[in-house]
């Protein structure tokens, strides 16, 4: 590889090194392909499996209470509802830290991710997702506003391409 | 020059030289602080005394990042501490995790199945070229070569990409647990992989070409920070920052684990030392490990991702899961491992150099006491060393050919 570089140069290598490395810098300034996408105009769609938020579902949940127990952030608790004898986990978005340990123990598959991450909140509290609140089908907030998904494809001349889907 | 009046003159030297804090015996020392904000790769700080422009100590004060990993691992479960060591490499999860599984592995009495090795194997490389490329980005920056930067955190981006498709998580894989790997290999995955390979080669050339022979950078980088290899043992030094100096070290190599020993690689050594080398010696081993990630992907044997002990124990719903979907559920008595009483050991090479786990068990569920030593700590003695003698100009282009990673090194 690049052997040459402890060779002492002289004025002419040096400038042959110049204009090489301004052309590659100027190659690149004038191409058109780009790997950036324009969020929230586009949306990399992340596929399946993505660790993404989480998603519960009630009817599958067997309140074993093995998810609380393997995460590792403490972010899962088991909630006691209302008249209701079983407990039910709710997660802490604040602590949570998308490792998927839960999902993975969960034997009833009630607990799952989805590919939606780009949340915000405007209240620490609003992050606490107690069982009531868990339930729910995550939607994408880019996506509610309009944003275009595109799909990530490789590439060799660019690296990564997003393509509309 | 001495100055007519009573009063000397603002403009004379001996005025700047006071400020600039002279004592009594004529030597003037200038003590100058560069962080602890972030200074260019983390939190840390370095305590430099300058002579002029000559560097005659600096000190690198670290531990601004310090979040007592070691004493946290005690308190949790085995399987629980996974996520927490990732954070102290977030860019390299999946070394540092391995390192730690393999000493849970061994307390436990487990070995993950062929395909998991390989599997660990394949994003250990992919971690360990982002985790070069990082670096590499954070050397250009400190260069005032911006270009340098913005390329290789984009071209780090595929190789995050790749490691999203195989992991789920872009950093934060968690990948590696006792017994074997989370996910099998998706089925494009190869595909991908050949590609980002094809890639990097074209682009390691255009780095080739703006950086690494550009006049400007050869000016800044050979016959600067020079460590030979004597040194560099006595210090004890890892990683590429070792095999720059010469010493042809490396713990994939010495410890044999992994798919490592059925692998064919090479381990890029230079003599020189100095920063270039170190430079060299990195962008070799981006090479290197994209040859190995193309012979996992043509040599990966079938056969289950995780160990028969623990996979047992799942109902056949959840097996039927596991095979069809390639993504691992993982057993209730997962939560609790148990190891027998013992130590172990275990060190596996990191993009930044080797790192070292010991766990002590006492039967219990909690590992009794961890104990990590990790590349960058001992290799951030390289800063009083490299720069001693050299010209506060220099100070840059040794930190950052370096590679040193504050939060890895304070845990």
């Amino acid at each position: 590889m690049a052997e040459d570089v402890y060779k002492p140069g002289n004025l002419l290598t040096s400038l042959k090194r110049h204009a090489a490395a301004i052309a590659t810098g100027l190659r690149y300034l004038l191409s058109t392909k780009r790997m950036t996408v324009r969020y929230p105009e586009f949306l990399i769609d992340l596929g399946e499996g993505y660790r993404g938020m989480i998603r519960w579902r009630r009817e599958r949940c067997i309140s074993c209470g093995l998810c609380a127990q393997i995460c590792p952030a403490a972010a899962m608790k088991m909630y006691k509802l209302p008249g209701e004898k079983k407990m039910f986990p709710g997660i802490n978005y604040q602590r949570c830290i998308f490792c998927g340990f839960c999902v993975d123990v969960c034997p009833a598959f009630a607990l799952e991710h989805t590919p939606v991450h780009d949340l915000s909140y405007e209240e620490l509290d609003e992050m606490i997702y107690i069982p009531e609140r868990f339930d729910t089908e995550w939607v994408s907030p880019a996506l509610k506003e309009g944003a275009r998904p595109v799909k990530v494809v490789f590439d060799e001349e660019v690296g990564l391409r997003h393509e509309p889907k | 020059m001495t100055s007519q009046g009573s009063s000397e003159p603002r403009a004379s030297p001996y005025f700047w030289y006071r400020l600039m804090g002279r004592d009594e015996e004529g030597y003037d020392v200038y003590e100058l602080f560069i962080g602890p904000q972030h200074p260019a790769s983390g939190h840390m700080r370095i305590i430099v005394r300058l002579d002029g422009d000559i560097i005659v100590d600096a000190e690198p004060d670290i531990g601004y990042v310090h979040r007592t990993m070691e004493k946290l691992a005690e308190g949790r479960e085995y399987i629980k501490n996974i996520p927490l060591f990732e954070r102290a490499t977030i860019i390299d999860a999946a070394n540092i995790t391995w390192g730690y599984v393999r000493a849970v592995e061994q307390l436990l009495g487990l070995e993950a199945p062929p395909r998991a090795e390989y599997l660990r194997t394949l994003l250990a490389e992919i971690n360990r070229i982002a985790s070069h490329l990082y670096g590499f980005g954070i050397a250009g920056i400190m260069l005032n070569h911006s270009t340098m930067f913005m390329w290789a955190f984009g071209d780090r981006e595929v190789w995050v990409q790749l490691a999203e498709d195989l992991t789920g998580a872009r950093l934060t894989h968690s990948y590696i647990i006792p017994g074997g790997v989370r996910r099998n290999l998706p089925q494009d995955f190869r595909e991908k992989a050949l590609k980002a390979i094809r890639y990097m080669e074209k682009r390691l050339q255009d780095y080739e070409r703006i950086f690494v022979k550009n006049p400007v950078i050869i000016a800044r980088y050979v016959d600067v920070g020079v460590i030979k290899a004597d040194e560099a043992k006595r210090l004890g030094i890892v990683g590429p920052n070792l095999r720059a100096a010469g010493v042809r070290y490396d713990a994939r190599i010495a410890e044999k684990y992994g798919a490592y020993p059925e692998l064919e690689f090479e381990i890029p050594v230079r003599e020189e030392g100095d920063a270039m080398a170190r430079l060299l010696v990195r962008i070799e081993e981006i090479r290197q490990s994209m040859s190995i990630i193309k012979q996992i992907l043509d040599k990966i044997p079938d056969g289950p991702i995780f160990h028969e002990k623990y996979y047992r124990m799942l109902p056949p719903k959840l097996k039927e899961f596991v095979e069809s979907t390639g993504r691992l559920k993982l057993p209730g008595a997962f939560i609790r491992l148990k190891p027998e009483p013992g130590e172990a050991v275990a060190r596996v090479e990191m993009g930044h150099g080797e790192v070292f786990y010991h766990i002590v068990s006492d039967g219990s569920i909690k590992p009794y006491r961890v104990r990590v030593i990790t590349p960058a700590f001992r290799n951030v003695v390289l800063y009083r060393y490299l720069t001693r003698g050299a010209r506060f100009m220099d100070l840059p282009a040794i930190y950052g050919s370096i590679d040193y990673f504050p939060p890895e090194g304070d845990r």
